[in-house]
């Protein structure tokens, strides 16, 4: 199952502490296309960080290149000693190489960003390592509340805010999305100075990536408003009305429940009352 | 009895000096190693005391006065009372000598202890409270005791009857005098002023602010670069002891006379921060203990007693509770007000941008929005985070020439950061209208500018600084021009005085850089711009500080409104005493909640001149200025007092140069997106 | 009851006519009770409302119409619209099947579900010699009454108590039976926070390489499923265009919804009981959040106060009765009514929220710049010529505390309404 490279992590320990291993990948800025850590995976490094007792490995596993392990030095400085690399090829898929590292190291949470910032970018690896770990899979991660006797209790991060308490068995995945705190700031020292522990695995090509034909992103074109109306005096007054936008509309001299009705339509429009 | 106790006394007391001398040294030499030129610095000291401190200290006059009659006045009875008495060398001449020495000196303490009762609060209290007793008890012991000496009193006065009593008080009390003078001096006295001041004098980090014979410009603003290729060296200073053994002698010869603390904007604000506290914790560090003995005005809101620290314990505790709280090193401007007023010449700013250094690149811990804006520089070239190809949207009907295209120019203009800020864009684009009309050669970097890393090493991040600035010097390798001109003190400080400690053999980074207000001003010089009249109300103008105390322009921008026609209404702070803004050294960005805002105040400085509008210099001081809630005065940039007041050339002209025509004072819609 | 709408051209016609003495009479009748601008007091002197009169125009003006079409055009013109133009559809031999999991938020098909139903229909129908049917599968309990407009063929409703809450392994293993059962062409899923999560899953289980954050899908004759998708990659800097593989996650407005066909939505149900299995996730239900804590940067919508917001109860009030998150104008954080991580400005947050309400904000640049990428501004103002009204696409002019007192009231109402609409639900 090919997904390219993306991430990884690995770490060992024994069992009396928690163990938790993050996957980190090389992210990209979104404007800029620059190689930096990735917000997702920093956050999940992040909330690998705030987890008391636990000893935290970073897992990578990709490409090598002066590039790229600038972008992992990034995770480095937040403080983290070392961070295990294995070396894949460009084309590879990680899965199996991830899944292989994770069964040898077992550790009991495994925390990652929801997708990459890079290639195909389609957020489904952690489901592959979890259906081939055989682990239960959350996504959303807001918050562990406590581990407990094998069993973890989480914050799920719905969207608007909300959050749902969720039980898992472990070992287990999490995934963090944009929802979860955000990252420590990377510091330059530590991150000079973290240890890159490279391990070689063979890599699996993603063959189908051969056949994609990948480019610079379009613009997607806005849908129109479509009025089916069979009055055609309607469908002309919808066609014919100013887009949106333009000069906005005053409200003066109008009592305050007028104003407030104006408002409320407005709201109600735009769909963000609950 | 009394010519036998002298020379004990007065040998003993040296001797003591001596030994806490070399413990002194001991302290100092805990810093990091720096090299200076020992024999050089020390011949040195003479005129760096007589004529770079004396001119700071001058600014006060009564306090100049009193230290010439007391410091000269020791200096002089001390060497005579050890020929003197020490070595008894019966000469009367030298006797009186002695004798006016020590009434100069006494004089001196009289007016030291006039101006302490009652002190005002930027001086010290405690043992500062002591010293002008100190100071008369050794002139006046001093002065009786020589009496005999010089003649006035028969030889023999003080070896019988009453005699007796009066040379055992007179002992007693030259004893405290010695004290004070020869042992308190290296031993952590108030007189330690004296013995470490000279000292740093002659081992100042930076020698290059000192006047010369020869006149030239002495002035060194721009931070030092901190090596980044050692992989193991910590970065920036962690404990006392990471700073140089001569930073440390600096802060050892604060006199605690508070004129930092009296001219702080981020003191005077309530924000946590007093440069001569900051100074007296170091040197609190440096020998180990608690803060509890320090005697001046706290940092506001932090009572003096809960801090303490060593020479090897960190000065900012992950947690807190150290020497000195994270938030006091973020509270700074860099406005360097605090530099320009030390009678002693210690540099304050760069003992917090060490601090701050290893705030930011080996915790990572910028305060509040500081990690967002360093990681924007680093991914966008820009704090703001903004696309980088998107330098050039606000210029799109201004048709700038281009280095890429044109590849040179008299002028290269640099835009700074506030290429992205739509008020800046209103000075911007005036300054260009005013360029055009003088027909200067002028081209832009366009996309390839990049923010110039003030703020980035302000923030204590040296490592985006460096890389910022290595890509720029590189880019500007590529270009000729005569200068560089910038509407941004900030990016003219740094492109001047910073990039250079950065340039190769190959990419040598020295340039002439102007600040708009320069070059505008000699424009109107070489009568390259007409003018109108001014019309409007009174003027007072801010003088930014990165311009004015950083580079020590403060005319150009004064001529530049004077040939507008304005006369200035100078605010009570201004020139080198200017108030800061609030809104460099990264200040806006770590915003450290304060009891009131630095640019609050300096609006208020305004308000006491009765001015409708301040001129300004700076994208900086402008945003902050204009943050002040109305009503208050308007704000304008030089550059658009200059633009309003351009008188299109006559029409023949004008036929020759079609452009210019643009150049018209365009009034700039604000585009509301 | 009928939907035929009988009219009468005579009471249209009084109603039209200001002067004919029934005219109020006909017109209260038509306007189905809307407030009569003219009534009889009790003295017998005639009562005129003003404000009863007219309607606010397009520019916020108030215009009397005294041609009478404003009045006219109040009568109900239901009947023509409401009726019901769409064609009937039933596929009761499918050539094949089209699996579609919409999310049902709030119980009904979301707009999203819907384009991706469109999707569906798409692949569905492509040979209309062979039309496969499009499946719907729902979980758990739901409102919606219109699944055969949306599109639907087929619907797998799976309800009961089991299928409460959060249930992502009892979910996926309840698709592989359906895939087993039906094995569907295409799965699609709306790749939003709950299908994107399933189709994930589900693509895992099946050991299918799924196409997630799809946004186009075109009939290719060269692909192998005679299909292309172009899907967003690399965090959306990317196209990868692709031949179209089974199981899809796709982008809102993928399609259009369907809106002309009606189809069967004819109940299913699977033949082989559900499977039993171990709950590794076990969900404790949702957790209360104080929508005030949302991050500026996040939130949807956004209350922001300044200056001119007197009375800070009744704004901390407002905020909460319409679920905003809380922003401020430097001034207010400066002057300590509100926190610094609450500043919205060049200098403090820069916010992209759909709405963003500014109270008593007159708008520095500065703060104009934070809020750039806002869909909708709508200001609250006494000053009428202050640069957020210029901005905003919405202004009201008057008084901070009393337009919120009375949005605070009509946000009441509305919930009220909502709640029996609920509960006769």
């Amino acid at each position: 199952m090919p997904h390219d490279a993306s991430n990884t992590s690995v770490s060992h320990s024994n069992a009396s502490s928690l163990n938790v291993t993050v996957l980190v990948s090389v992210g990209r800025h979104p404007l800029t296309a620059r190689t930096r850590r990735a917000d997702q995976d920093a956050r999940a490094v992040e909330m690998a960080l705030m987890l008391t007792g636990a000893s935290v490995s970073l897992l990578h596993a990709g490409q090598q290149d002066s590039d790229h392990e600038e972008a992992i030095r990034g995770y480095l400085g937040m403080g983290i000693d070392s961070v295990g690399l294995i070396e894949q090829s460009p084309q590879a898929d990680v899965v199996p190489a991830l899944a292989k590292a994770l069964r040898e190291s077992t550790p009991q949470l495994v925390l990652t960003g929801t997708r990459a910032e890079t290639g195909e970018a389609s957020g489904v690896t952690p489901y592959l390592l979890a259906e081939a770990l055989g682990w239960p899979i959350i996504t959303g991660l807001a918050a562990v509340e406590k581990i407990e006797q094998g069993t973890a209790v989480v914050l799920q991060a719905l969207p608007r805010g909300k959050r749902r308490r969720l039980r898992i068995r472990l070992p287990a995945i999490a995934t963090v999305d944009s929802s979860a705190p955000p990252a420590r700031q990377s510091a330059f020292g530590p991150a000079k100075r973290g240890e890159l522990a490279h391990q070689q695995a063979p890599s699996e090509i993603d063959e189908d990536l051969a056949t994609w034909h990948i480019q610079p992103a379009r613009k997607r074109p806005k849908r129109l408003k479509i009025v089916k109306s069979s009055s055609a005096r309607d469908r002309f007054k919808a066609a014919a009305a100013k887009a949106g936008g333009g000069g906005g509309q005053t409200l003066n001299d109008v009592t305050p429940e007028q104003g407030a009705e104006a408002i409320f339509k407005l709201l109600k429009e735009e769909g963000v009352l609950r | 009895m009394l010519d036998a106790l002298l020379p004990i006394l007065l040998f003993s007391a040296l001797l003591l000096a001596a030994i806490g001398a070399v413990r002194r040294v001991r302290l100092w030499r805990q810093g990091r190693p720096s090299r200076v030129p020992v024999f050089k610095g020390l011949m040195q000291v003479p005129r760096r005391y007589l004529v770079d401190l004396h001119h700071v200290v001058e600014r006060d006059k009564y306090i100049s006065h009193t230290h010439v009659a007391t410091a000269g006045g020791f200096v002089l009875a001390a060497l005579l009372a050890i020929i003197v008495h020490g070595f008894g060398l019966d000469s009367a001449i030298l006797a009186w000598v002695l004798l006016a020495a020590t009434t100069s000196m006494l004089v001196g303490s009289i007016l030291v202890a006039k101006r302490r009762s009652p002190p005002p609060s930027r001086l010290s209290k405690g043992p500062w409270m002591r010293l002008p007793k100190s100071l008369m008890a050794f002139s006046v012991g001093m002065f009786v005791v020589t009496l005999p000496t010089a003649g006035i009193l028969p030889e023999g006065v003080f070896q019988s009857g009453v005699g007796w009593f009066t040379a055992l008080a007179l002992a007693a009390v030259i004893m405290w005098g010695l004290g004070e003078m020869f042992f308190g001096m290296t031993w952590g006295g108030p007189m330690k002023h004296a013995f470490a001041g000279a000292l740093h004098l002659a081992f100042h980090r930076r020698p290059e602010r000192f006047s010369k014979r020869n006149g030239g410009e002495h002035r060194s603003t721009g931070l030092k670069p901190l090596a980044l290729n050692d992989d193991h060296a910590k970065l920036g200073v962690e404990i006392p002891a990471d700073f140089t053994w001569n930073q440390l002698l600096g802060f050892d010869a604060c006199v605690q006379c508070g004129r930092c603390e009296a001219v702080c904007p981020a003191f005077a604000a309530g924000q946590p921060l007093n440069p001569k506290k900051l100074i007296q914790d170091m040197v609190v560090g440096m020998a180990g203990g608690s803060d509890a003995n320090y005697a001046g005005s706290p940092y506001p809101g932090k009572p003096v007693g809960e801090h303490d620290g060593s020479p090897h314990g960190p000065i900012v505790g992950r947690d807190g509770g150290a020497l000195v709280d994270a938030e006091t090193l973020w509270s700074c401007t860099t406005c360097r007000a605090c530099v320009e007023e030390c009678p002693m010449m210690i540099e304050h700013v760069d003992a917090i941008v060490d601090m701050r250094r290893f705030l930011t690149l080996e915790h990572g811990n910028t305060p509040n929005k500081g990690a967002e804006v360093l990681d924007n520089l680093i991914a966008t070239d820009n704090p703001g985070g903004f696309d980088p190809d998107s330098r050039l949207h606000w210029a799109a009907d201004l048709n700038l020439p281009l280095m890429a295209d044109k590849r040179e120019a008299d002028v290269l203009l640099w835009l700074g950061d506030g290429v992205f800020d739509m008020r800046n864009q209103r000075t911007l684009r005036a300054f260009i209208s005013v360029l055009r009309a003088a027909g200067v050669d002028f081209a832009v970097l366009g996309n390839e500018e990049r923010d110039s890393g003030d703020v980035a090493r302000r923030l204590g991040d040296e490592a985006t600084f460096q890389t910022l600035a290595r890509r720029n010097i590189n880019t500007l390798s590529q270009y000729r021009f005569a200068r560089i001109v910038t509407c941004d003190p900030h990016s003219f400080h740094v492109l001047k005085n910073e990039y250079a400690d950065l340039g190769t053999a190959d990419m040598p980074a020295r340039y002439d850089v102007f600040h708009h207000s320069t070059y505008l001003n000699q424009l109107l010089e070489d009568d390259k711009l007409m003018l109108k009249a001014w019309k409007g109300g009174s003027v007072t103008y801010h003088d930014p500080c990165y311009l004015g105390r950083y580079n020590g322009e403060y005319e150009a921008p004064r001529s530049v409104l004077k040939a507008l026609g304005i006369e200035i209404k100078e605010m009570a702070r201004s020139g080198y005493r200017s108030r800061c803004c609030g809104g460099g050294g990264g200040a806006p960005i770590t915003d450290i909640p304060g009891k009131q805002r630095i640019p609050d105040m300096r609006m208020e400085d305004v308000r006491e001149t009765g001015a409708d509008l301040v001129a300004v210099g700076c994208p900086q001081c402008t945003a902050m200025l204009e943050g002040v809630v109305e009503p208050r005065a308007d704000i304008k940039d030089i550059a658009e007092l200059v633009a309003d007041a351009l008188i299109i050339k006559t029409p023949d002209e004008k036929a020759a140069q079609s452009k210019p025509a643009s150049a018209a004072p365009r009034t700039v819609e604000e585009v509301t997106p | 009851m009928s939907e035929l709408v009988r009219r009468d051209p005579r009471k249209e016609w009084i109603a039209r006519n200001r002067l004919h003495p029934q005219h109020l009479e006909v017109l209260a009748e038509l306007g189905g009770g809307a407030v009569a601008s003219e009534w009889m007091g009790p003295n017998g002197v005639i009562r005129r409302n003003p404000h009863a009169a007219g309607f606010i125009g397009p520019n916020g003006i108030r215009r009397v119409d005294r041609s009478g079409v404003q009045q006219a055009a109040q009568s109900p013109g239901r009947s023509v619209e409401s009726k019901d133009a769409r064609r009937p559809v039933a596929i009761d031999t499918p050539a094949f099947m089209v699996a579609v999991v919409p999310d049902m938020t709030g119980g009904r098909l979301s707009s999203h579900d819907r384009d991706l139903l469109g999707l569906a229909r798409q692949l569905a129908d492509a040979d209309v010699t062979q039309p496969g049917a499009v499946l719907a599968i729902v979980f758990g309990e739901h409102k919606e009454i219109a699944f055969g407009e949306a599109g639907i063929d087929r619907l797998l409703h799976l309800e009961g108590a089991r299928f409460w809450g959060y249930l992502p392994e009892l979910s996926v293993a309840t698709l592989q039976g359906v895939d087993r059962e039906t094995a569907p062409r295409y799965w699609l899923l709306p790749d939003s926070s709950i299908g994107g999560e399933l189709g994930r899953r589900l693509a895992a289980r099946l050991g299918e390489r799924p196409a997630a954050q799809v946004w186009q899908v075109e009939a290719e004759t060269k692909s192998a499923t005679g299909w292309r998708c172009t899907a967003r990659g690399a965090a959306g800097r990317n196209d990868i265009t692709r031949a179209l593989p089974r199981i899809v996650m796709a982008l809102a407005e993928c399609a259009d919804p369907v809106s002309e066909t009606r189809h069967a939505a004819e109940p299913i149900a699977l033949s082989h009981g559900l499977p039993d299995m171990l709950r590794r996730i076990e969900d404790m239900g949702e957790v209360a959040v104080d929508p005030a804590s949302v991050s500026l940067a996040e939130a949807e919508f956004i209350l922001s106060a300044g200056n001119g917001v007197k009375d800070w109860d009744s704004y901390h009030h407002a905020a909460e009765v319409l679920g905003a998150t809380k922003g401020a104008s430097r001034v207010a954080v400066d002057d300590g009514f509100m926190p610094r991580d609450r500043q919205v400005g060049a200098t403090g947050t820069w916010v992209s929220a759909r709405v963003y309400m500014a109270v008593g904000i007159s708008g520095a640049i500065q703060h104009l710049q934070g809020i750039q990428s806002c869909d909708k501004v709508v200001a609250i103002n006494l000053d009428e010529g202050c640069d957020m009204v210029k901005r905003a696409d919405l202004s009201v002019i008057g008084d901070a505390s009393q337009v919120l007192a009375a949005l605070v009231a009509r946000m009441e109402q509305y919930r009220a309404e909502q709640q029996e609409n609920r509960d006769a639900a």
